[in-house]
């Protein structure tokens, strides 16, 4: 299991659309994932999951990933989140 | 332990703000604040139960339980008033040095102003209720426990089915959106779906709702976000249920055993409340939306005093025991078809 924390740096925050990308991401990886905000842990492989968290620009979230490919999808997923999305 | 619900995480409220609890209940319990302060930010109830300062007030301050809401009755209400000036003075000074969150008059009691000056000095909001003193204990017992009680985010879809709660779970894409859209479809109504957070109530009594900001819209893989109150309507859905059976979806297994007689009932401990189980495999042409009705039906059935299951058993135990004895019509009755007809009667 690997946990590590990353923060929201897009102006928009976690919203639709990188929320599904992120599930998308996740989908491809056989590792369970989950994120966590305020004491709040959801499926990370959940649009809905991941979109209730409502995560705003300079947010901490911890990302937990379980399974066989956790290290390549937690690559992966922390660049997405360094990367703002794509949206910077 | 099926995996959605092997590490679900608690989420327990430390404390709640004093002005969420104003805003929360100023129409609920018919609060006015009577203080003229504003509500001090910061200033936080960390209790869940309430207290009568009666012996607070009289002197009695070793157990004081001054950090939960104080509940000014009838009783303490009267024997302010009957207290001399001076001694009045004293027992306030005395009650208002310990850091008291806030002070709610009932009974349409309202303080005296030696009080409101006190608690304006002290920043403790005071408010004052119609509502009688035992009727607002218990009304306000129920609101704080809710908000204080353990809850947990759960990967489940949450329906109701015939009055019973069925909450579905089961790794990601094994169909339990297309389960609970089935049901909807046939009439049924849904809590919530991906995210339930679900609370302890009582004792024994486990609750289940949506969140605020997703409640009853859904994503169905192929089609995206869709609203389940828009497209079916408002008997479709419902805010919160009490969970009472839980159904774990999981691929056809072949080397786990399934139960096949209903005979034992597993039970699942979710935030200390035992829940009903059931291991739901899944085959091609399996019609999963009956066997969840099915599922409410049975429950309903032992509910209500009837185990199938049991009675079943109960003939089987009979029959073996009529040919065993060897009874007269035993080798008859051993395969005997269940046949009744009337006459004339060869259809």
């Amino acid at each position: 299991m690997i946990k590590t924390d990353v923060k929201i740096v897009n102006k928009a925050g976690m919203h639709t659309r990188p929320a599904s990308s992120i599930v998308k991401i996740a989908a491809r990886y056989k590792a369970d994932f989950f994120v966590e905000k305020d004491g709040m842990k959801v499926n990370g492989k959940s649009i809905i999951g991941v979109m209730t968290l409502a995560a705003e620009q300079g947010s901490t979230l911890e990302l937990i990933f379980d399974g066989p490919d956790e290290k390549e999808l937690c690559e992966e997923m922390k660049s997405f989140f360094e990367r703002g999305f794509d949206e910077m | 332990m099926p995996d959605s619900l092997k590490d679900i995480k608690e989420i327990k409220k430390e404390f709640i703000t004093v002005d969420f609890f104003y805003n929360e209940c100023r129409d609920r319990f018919k609060l006015t604040k009577i203080t003229s302060k504003k509500i001090k930010p910061g200033l936080n109830l960390t209790e869940k139960n309430l207290h009568r300062p009666g012996l607070a007030l009289a002197g009695f301050v070793d157990l004081f339980a001054f950090n939960r809401i104080q509940i000014f009755g009838n009783t303490e209400n009267n024997y302010l008033k009957k207290l001399s000036a001076k001694e009045k003075t004293n027992t306030l000074t005395r009650y208002f040095s310990f850091a008291v969150p806030l002070v709610i008059f009932t009974d349409n009691n309202k303080p005296t102003s030696e009080v409101l000056k006190l608690a304006d000095e002290k920043d403790v909001p005071v408010f004052t209720t119609p509502v009688h003193t035992t009727r607002l204990v218990s009304l306000l017992s129920d609101f704080l426990d809710d908000q204080f009680s353990v809850q947990a985010a759960i990967h489940s879809s949450f329906v109701d089915v015939y009055g019973v709660g069925l909450l579905f779970c089961g790794k990601s894409g094994i169909g339990k959106s297309e389960i609970t859209l089935d049901l909807i479809e046939r009439g049924h109504r849904l809590v919530a779906d991906d995210v339930v957070i679900v609370s302890k109530k009582a004792e024994n009594v486990l609750m289940g709702s949506g969140t605020s900001l997703v409640k009853h819209f859904m994503e169905i893989r192929g089609l995206g976000i869709i609203d389940i109150g828009r497209i079916f309507g408002i008997r479709a859905i419902r805010y919160q249920k009490r969970v009472e059976v839980i159904v774990e979806l999981e691929t056809w297994d072949s080397s786990k055993s399934y139960e096949r007689t209903g005979l034992d009932t597993h039970l699942i401990n979710i935030l200390g409340v035992e829940i009903e189980k059931i291991n739901l495999p899944i085959s091609p042409g399996k019609n999963i939306t009956v066997i969840a009705e099915v599922i409410a039906l049975n429950y309903l059935c032992k509910h209500y005093g009837y185990n199938a299951a049991k009675v079943f058993e109960k003939k089987l135990t009979n029959r073996i025991r009529q040919n065993k004895n060897g009874s007269p019509n035993a080798v008859e009755s051993k395969f005997k078809r269940n046949t009744e007809y009337f006459e004339h009667d060869f259809e």
